[in-house]
């Protein structure tokens, strides 16, 4: 079912209207309220009377997530602080988090998207939906929640953690929806499996996101769990998740564009790609209140295209990912870069600092192992001390990515050394 | 005391005969080998004719090397010996970390190589109660 026909079906001289009309109200809004953007502007010799609509947006500054660090906490708020009624916070690089805010206007619009995303992967009031994301600073559970709610389905908030209770619930209250990321969901159905309940629950729908999959693993867990599988996509800078989701044609997510205006650009030159050539993702939130980004680089790799969806929406459409433009990545749904595992290996001073991180997918579920080499100067000849520094470095790891971490001890010199850009990473999970 | 070399390996296939190539290729004697692993590495712990050049050699080539000492205890070949060794150490308070031996000496007894946290004492107290403690010249 389409939500809201009126804004998810528009013709694409209306978006277009609707777009430029909000960009213009956007920027003088930033410009009086945002001293950073404010400075930002008046070094470009952009005044807010120069965007006068979409075909302007080019001219505007570029976000990164170093300019939110940089404000770290509150500094590109646009409200006063009486008007925050919510602040959500992601975990950064270096132990300072990425903090954004939201007012009830944000939240309502958040709800709004969400609700859309359900609607649109057929669930509405008679489901009971388990919302089994993280519930806490990070957006996923309570923006699926709030979501959720507002279409009115019945809710009921599992957060993670729990696979045996949330197995036990989804078959005692006839659970018939599910939002998770994908990588827990088959591991859900795994449990359910060993415990010979696989084809006894009532499960018809997941909303799985939060980290990238490939259309081979949405129809494993189609078939297994005799569900249909839907993709919905957000980040918190912009909103959280519902930022864009797909449709039963499964041809591209699309992007609520009545508030989110997106762009594909090259990375590297920072000039726009066209249509259906891959590129960066960047985001401008026109309707956001509290944290009005202008130009937000995701850092996601994807292409556009604005052909009328089969489904009958208009939107905008993004294709699956096809990576990131920086070095993050996301395990179990925890954004990691390289450098925290650096940072935290530097701080701690006990090791080395080559490093190699090694992630996995073991039984469905994402594992990071570090391996760090041993340095003459901290090798002890009892295996008793090295092993307390292995669970050391393990314990220093888990603090500062916030995800368990699997450490190896290697030899001296094993990790390679690369001309220039060392290679940290291994990635063996299979992403298409 | 004894001269021991303590060297990190990984625990995966050719590991210590990468550390018995460099041994050979610099003619050095391997006199004692105890190998103690984890599920992910292992240290080895030799004791050869000529520590200090198996020491620079092994480094050389990229390896973690400690080298340290151990009390080297010769042990008379009938029942109960080692027993009665571990007895006495036992009795002044003293914890093992680890130990190994030494078997071939040329016709001479096996050397025990035991590493505690108090290596003087250890050797003291063995050499008190009769025991031979071997020095590096003896092997």
């Amino acid at each position: 079912m389409i939500w809201n026909e009126t804004k998810e079906c528009m013709s694409r001289d209306e978006i277009y209207n609707l777009q430029s009309a909000r960009l213009k109200k956007m920027v003088k809004r930033v410009y009086h309220n945002v001293e950073f953007y404010r400075k930002k502007m008046q070094a470009l010799g952009l005044e807010p009377g120069d965007i006068n609509g979409l075909e302007d947006l080019h001219k505007l500054p570029f976000t990164t997530k170093q300019d939110l660090r940089d404000n770290y906490p509150f500094g590109l708020f646009a409200v006063p602080q009486s008007e925050i009624v919510r602040v959500h916070a992601s975990s950064g690089t270096t132990g300072k988090a990425t903090v954004v805010g939201y007012t009830r206007r944000d939240i309502e619009i958040w709800q709004e998207c969400v609700a859309r995303v359900l609607s649109m992967a057929g669930i509405g009031p008679l489901d009971k939906i388990q919302v089994a994301y993280g519930y806490g600073l990070f957006t996923g559970g309570l923006g699926i929640h709030y979501g959720a709610e507002n279409l009115g389905a019945t809710v009921i908030p599992m957060s993670t953690g729990n696979t045996q209770k949330l197995v036990t619930l989804m078959q005692d209250f006839g659970v018939t929806a599910i939002a998770c990321t994908p990588s827990y969901l088959l591991h859900i159905a795994e449990t359910l499996e060993e415990a010979g309940q696989i084809d006894n629950t009532k499960l018809k729908v997941a909303v799985c996101g939060a980290e990238p999959w490939t259309e081979n693993m949405r129809k494993q867990i189609e078939a297994k769990l005799h569900v249909k599988a839907f993709d919905i996509y957000g980040l918190s800078e912009i909103m959280g998740p519902g930022v864009a989701a797909d449709c039963e044609f499964h041809k591209g997510l699309h992007v609520y564009e009545d508030h989110f205006i997106p762009e594909i650009i090259h990375p590297d030159t920072l000039k726009p790609c066209k249509e259906g050539e891959v590129g960066e993702l960047v985001f401008t939130p026109v309707t956001k209140e509290a944290l009005p980004l202008f130009r937000y680089r995701t850092r996601d790799l994807t292409s556009i295209t604005y052909d009328k969806c089969e489904c009958g929406r208009t939107l905008a459409r993004i294709s699956r990912f096809k990576g990131r433009s920086d070095d993050m990545l996301i395990i179990r749904g925890v954004n990691v870069f390289p450098s925290q595992v650096e940072a935290a290996l530097l701080e701690m001073g006990e090791t080395s600092p080559h490093y190699l991180m090694i992630v996995d997918r073991v039984n469905n579920l994402d594992v990071l192992e570090v391996q760090v080499e041993v340095e003459e100067r901290f090798f002890s000849d009892e295996i008793r001390q090295l092993e307390s520094l292995t669970k050391k470095i393990s314990h220093v790891l888990h603090t500062a990515l916030g995800i368990s971490v699997k450490v190896k001890l290697v030899a001296p010199r094993t990790i390679e050394r690369s001309q220039g850009k060392a290679k940290r990473v291994i990635d063996r999970r299979i992403i298409e | 005391m004894m001269k021991q070399l303590s060297v990190f390996i990984e625990n995966e296939i050719g590991s210590l005969a990468g550390v018995t190539n460099i041994l050979k290729e610099n003619r050095i004697n391997l006199r004692a080998i105890a190998s103690f692993d984890t599920p992910e590495f292992a240290i080895l712990r030799i004791v050869v004719d000529q520590p200090e050049k198996a020491h620079k050699s092994l480094k050389e080539k990229g390896y973690v090397v400690k080298m340290s000492e151990a009390v080297a205890v010769e042990l008379q070949d009938q029942p109960g010996a080692l027993d009665g060794m571990l007895q006495v150490i036992a009795a002044s308070g003293l914890g093992i970390n680890y130990i190994y031996s030494i078997v071939i000496r040329d016709g001479k007894v096996p050397l025990m190589i035991i590493n505690t946290d108090h290596l003087d004492k250890t050797a003291a107290v063995l050499k008190a109660n009769g025991y031979i403690v071997a020095e590096q010249e003896d092997i």
